[in-house]
């Protein structure tokens, strides 16, 4: 099984697939990182050889920010926010969608699982 | 849609001579605006400013986080009191 950044072990899917399993490397960056590494993207993960596994892991040290430390960094943007009272940070303690989206209805990622309330019009009801 | 880089920020012309003659006459008072729609720039930094949010001035101090944001966003032009007591949460 092979092992890279960390923890992240990516199996018995294609290589540019299997890198996609690391937080912080989407489609994109895993077609940049076989193109950058040399490696076919279509080979099965656990065929690559130790030294194509080390050159993903330098290419991943040194151009991206993955796993904990990008977690580490959304949070601290988030934090900034909420620290200097400005609207989307206050939109963030309140657990509200911060981009200036509808809250009358939807909005349920942000605000959770409905909370009913009685007496309030239904959507149907208000056309 | 964000504005063009050719521009630069918006800053409101007038309150930026005004920060710079207080900081020339080294006071630091509140300076009461209406320009939410002004970008903080560095120089604002440690300022105080009384930004209209529709009805009163809310009193906002600059810190160096703030550059960059508009002068509105630290002004909430809406009140949330809650929902009635029955609401749960």
């Amino acid at each position: 099984m092979p092992r890279i950044a960390g923890v992240d072990i990516p199996d018995n899917k294609p290589a540019g697939i299997a890198l996609r399993y690391i937080h912080g490397i989407g489609p994109t960056s895993a077609a940049q990182i076989c193109e950058k590494a040399r490696i076919d993207p279509h080979i099965r993960a656990k065929k690559l050889s130790e030294e194509e596994l080390s050159r993903v892991a330098s290419i991943l040290d040194s151009d991206y920010v993955i796993e904990g430390q990008l977690r580490r960094q959304l949070q601290q943007n988030v934090a900034r926010l909420r620290d200097i009272q400005c609207y989307r940070g206050l939109r963030h303690r309140r657990g509200l969608p911060v981009r200036g989206q509808r809250t009358r209805t939807n909005a349920r990622t942000r605000k959770g699982p409905k909370k009913t309330v009685a007496g309030k019009r239904s959507v149907k009801e208000m056309r | 849609m964000t504005r063009s880089a050719k521009k630069g920020p918006y800053v409101d012309e007038k309150l930026f001579r005004k920060v710079q003659r207080m900081e020339e006459s080294r006071r630091r008072e509140p300076i009461q605006t209406w320009a939410r729609a002004c970008t903080i720039v560095p120089e604002f930094i440690g300022h105080t400013f009384m930004v209209h949010n529709g009805k009163t001035f809310h009193k906002v101090l600059v810190a160096e986080d703030m550059v960059g944001h508009k002068l509105g966003e630290f002004s909430p032009t809406r009140t949330f009191r809650g929902h009635h007591a029955g609401a749960r949460r």
